[in-house]
């Protein structure tokens, strides 16, 4: 168990040195020159130019600006953005607020899916069935910024519900709309992939036996069919977290939270290497940490499954 | 957010009106409405500041809109553009070259030191220096002992043109005569700077100390940057209200649905969903004045068929007759925008509506083709005519497509928009020059003159030339302009440097972007200044 986790997190190495490796290449590759554009239509100083480019290590071939962003990473230091702010503390700020709404938007899609999920599959065909099918199909289909607009006017504006949007205030009231919006889509996966894996399970043998012994129709329900459906959905949840901060960008804007999407997106705009590469190693590594976690989680789901 | 920070400084900022001019005194106490300790606090939409808020480093928006509420400079300008002295007692020159100026006794900055000659000559000799690589050191420049780009010599200990005479004296010379230069004092790279501010440059970005009509109570990155109005301050911008909240929105939608909700008070911009709707939105006051952001075409010389000859002059008019703007500023843009009537826009002081040569920016197609014909007898154009544009920049791919299509179909010609991915890849090919087609350009004043419209995008070597534009004769007029002691000799000189632009039209002039945005309802003081920024001192609520 332990060696295979010593295993698991040794590969996040090359892991991370070939995704920023990627991600340098593919900013450095970026056309046009930062700097020059930090003067706006004014007339760019060569002196400035020559100062800043220097600052920002702009000057060096790419290796070696990747090669130098790796030796700071190593101790924390991801350098300093054109604002003059060192990158580590612009990640510090942003990164909880969006591991708050991610979470958030996980548990909410986990339960609500799950439990939908599991009665649509137990009652297959019928109205609460073909109703869910019908929402989750409409949730899939709309874009997620209609759905963001739309019920930011609704329970935003209109009814006045919860604020409309959420700004400095990152309280829990301040962040369900949000969060709602953005595990929506994530939720209509998770209910038909339980009620699809509840349905398969019905059938299968041991809960045919279990029934057969007479076990109460309840605990074959919880035990059997409901604990063996989770394995495909605990996979999807964990690989979905992942997913869920990095895929916030369109709704951090709506709703204006200044999460780690909002960052990398803007860093892009104006051509920071820094912040965008920092950003990204770190999604990588929450991404490859929580992937181990999943597949964990397994072992515990299914017995058979041991990690040698 | 760089990219979209210049975007807001030549493609728009913001503004809008004057609005019912409120004010309800320094001491009021917001009517009910202002919070529940009574403190009147506006919340105006911001932008996170991109640079430590440093003047000399702060050139963009963003910052700017702060950095000036926390400063006081020489002079300030009232919301119309006229100057008025502010720090500065007198700013005085015989010859328009030697300025003397001398500074107002009493003015401190908000940790208790006084404002000298000091104050302002380190601050501009830190803004000039080249190991600070400070944005804002171009408007340096004029000074003597300075390069073109405003910098000094590595090496040298400061700007040699400045001179302290005593703790409220110091003398500026100039490198050549401008009788506009006090009127340009007022721009944030010429704010003072306390001597906190060398100690530890970083830390004071973080934490400014001004001299200005608020102070600077805390700024959470990316969040809000909180401004208490300076009880000390005693200029021309009276707070009358207790303090500005900038709150930051990376996206303007959801500043505008927050101004829908009551939340903001105030925002200087317009999401693009709501262009069409927001002036009849009976939720909020909505606000559409002409402004100062002005757009053009620049038609570099070095293009082939528009040299600086007879061909060149002819298809430039051609041009500028083949565009219907108003078509244009109304369709596309819903009234946002305004048609050009000049090179400068109608909210300079020394604005003119009726300058010789004007009207070669009116629609005519059939003179359009005439002309071209014409020059088409000189030598025969078979190319295309290419638009250059940064297609980050949001809504410049709509009117360029559109300015292509009216050329296109007015002209019988082929012309395509030509887009660029980024700003910097864009601004890097007309910096070094090889970008070998038209492109959209546009201008900011940094100060509200006419002049500089003119002198810095289209003298002769000057920093923004960017098509190399060149007349003896017009920067003849622009010296005449600079060394005149009266104003009608003054106008009369930019109305001739103007009518030289409408013969040798070096950009053709398009529009001039609206001063618009809304408030929330109960708002009052809303103006719009000549910089297209609400004068955040006057609203109250």
């Amino acid at each position: 168990m332990w060696r295979y986790i010593a295993r698991r997190l040794l590969q996040t190495i090359p892991v991370v040195l070939g995704s920023t490796l990627l991600i340098y290449a593919m900013v450095f590759l970026q056309p046009g020159d930062p700097i020059v554009a930090l003067f706006g239509e004014k007339p760019v100083s060569e002196a400035t130019r020559a100062q800043l480019m220097a600052q920002y290590n702009l000057d060096q071939p790419f290796i070696v600006q990747w090669l130098l962003f790796l030796k700071g990473a190593l101790v924390g230091d991801f350098g300093i953005a054109y604002s003059g702010q060192p990158v580590s503390e612009l990640i510090a700020r942003a990164l909880p607020v969006t591991f708050q709404l991610a979470v958030m938007a996980l548990i909410f899609e986990a339960v609500l899916g799950v439990v939908a999920g599991f009665y649509a599959g137990l009652r297959r065909g019928k109205i609460f069935d073909s109703t869910m099918l019908v929402v989750s199909l409409i949730v899939i289909a709309v874009p997620i910024f209609v759905l963001g607009f739309m019920m930011q006017l609704v329970f935003g504006i209109q009814l006045q519900w919860v604020p409309a949007t959420v700004g400095s205030n990152t309280s829990f009231t301040n962040m369900i709309l949000p969060a709602l919006v953005l595990g929506l889509v994530s939720f209509a996966y998770v209910l038909r992939l339980t009620r699809t894996s509840v349905i398969e399970n019905l059938t299968a043998d041991h809960v045919r036996t279990a029934r057969a012994h007479g076990v109460p129709d309840g605990m074959v329900n919880r035990r059997h069919v409901l604990r063996n459906s989770m394995i495909p959905v605990v996979t999807f949840l964990g690989a979905d977290l992942g997913a869920l901060m990095a895929g916030a960008v369109v709704t951090e804007g709506i709703f204006n939270i200044n999460g780690i999407g909002n960052l990398a997106y803007q860093a892009i705009l104006r051509g920071e290497n820094p912040t965008v590469v920092s950003v990204v190693t770190v999604m990588v590594i929450i991404y490859v940490v929580t992937s181990l976690l999943v597949d964990l989680l397994y072992a515990v789901l299914d017995p058979r499954i041991r990690y040698a | 957010m760089r990219t979209r920070r210049i975007m807001t400084i030549t493609a728009g900022v913001s503004a809008a009106a004057l609005l019912l001019s409120g004010c309800g005194g320094g001491g009021d106490d917001g009517g009910g409405s202002g919070g529940g300790d009574g403190d009147m606090i506006i919340n105006a939409r911001g932008l996170e500041p991109q640079n430590p808020l440093i003047p000399t480093s702060t050139n963009e928006v963003g910052g700017g809109r702060i950095v000036d509420l926390l400063y006081a400079g020489l002079v300030s300008y009232t919301s119309e553009g006229e100057t008025e002295m502010e720090v500065a007692d007198s700013i005085e020159s015989e010859d328009n070259k030697t300025w003397t100026v001398k500074l107002k006794d009493g003015w401190t900055f908000s940790d208790g030191s006084a404002v000298t000659a000091n104050s302002f000559v380190d601050a501009w000799n830190y803004g000039a220096d080249p190991e600070n690589a400070q944005l804002g050191a171009y408007f340096f420049y004029p000074i003597e002992g300075t390069t073109d780009d405003g910098t000094f010599e590595e090496g040298a200990d400061g700007i040699s043109g400045l001179n302290v005479e005593d703790d409220s004296t110091f003398t500026v010379t100039l490198k050549d005569p401008a009788s506009d230069f006090p009127d340009r004092l007022g721009y944030s790279s010429y704010f003072p700077l306390p001597e906190a501010a060398f100690d530890d440059p970083e830390a004071f970005g973080e934490a400014p100390i001004g001299n200005g009509p608020y102070t600077l109570d805390g700024w959470d990155h990316d969040t809000e940057a909180r401004l208490l109005a300076n009880d000390d301050y005693d200029g021309n911008r009276d707070p009358q209200n207790d303090g500005v909240t900038f709150k930051f929105y990376t996206d303007p939608d959801a500043a505008y649905t927050d101004v829908q909700s009551g939340v903001l008070d105030v925002l200087d911009e317009v999401p693009t969903s709501a262009i069409s709707t927001f002036t009849t939105d009976d939720q909020l006051q909505a606000f559409n004045d002409p402004g100062p952001i002005s757009t053009n075409v620049t038609i570099p010389d070095s293009l082939e068929h528009f040299g600086d000859d007879e061909e060149g002059k002819l298809r430039r008019q051609a041009i500028s007759h083949a565009i219907d703007r108003g078509e244009i500023t109304s369709q596309i843009f819903d009234d946002t925008y305004s048609p050009a009537t000049d090179f400068s826009s109608p909210v300079m002081p020394d604005y003119s509506d009726d300058i010789e040569g004007s009207d070669v920016l009116d629609f005519d197609p059939e003179k359009a083709r005439d002309l071209w014909n014409q020059a088409n007898q000189i030598s025969d154009f078979d190319g295309t005519f290419e638009v250059s544009f940064n297609a980050d920049g949001s809504g410049n791919a709509e009117w360029v497509e559109a300015v292509t299509n009216q050329l296109r179909e007015n002209l019988q010609i082929s012309a395509e928009p030509k887009p660029f991915a980024t700003f910097g890849e864009y601004r890097e090919l007309i910096t070094n020059r090889s970008i070998g087609t038209a492109f959209r350009s546009g201008w900011q004043p940094d100060y509200p003159s006419v002049y500089n419209y003119l002198a810095a995008v289209f003298g002769t070597g000057a920093g923004s030339n960017d098509g190399d534009y060149s007349n003896p004769d017009f920067d003849a007029a622009l010296v005449r302009a600079a060394s005149s002691q009266d104003e009608d000799e003054r106008k009369d000189a930019l109305n001739e440097a103007q009518t030289i632009l409408f013969e040798d039209l070096p950009a053709i002039p398009l529009w001039d972007r609206n001063s618009y945005g809304v408030a929330a309802q109960g708002i009052e003081g809303v103006e719009m200044n000549w910089q297209a920024q609400p004068t955040y001192h006057t609203i109250t609520k």
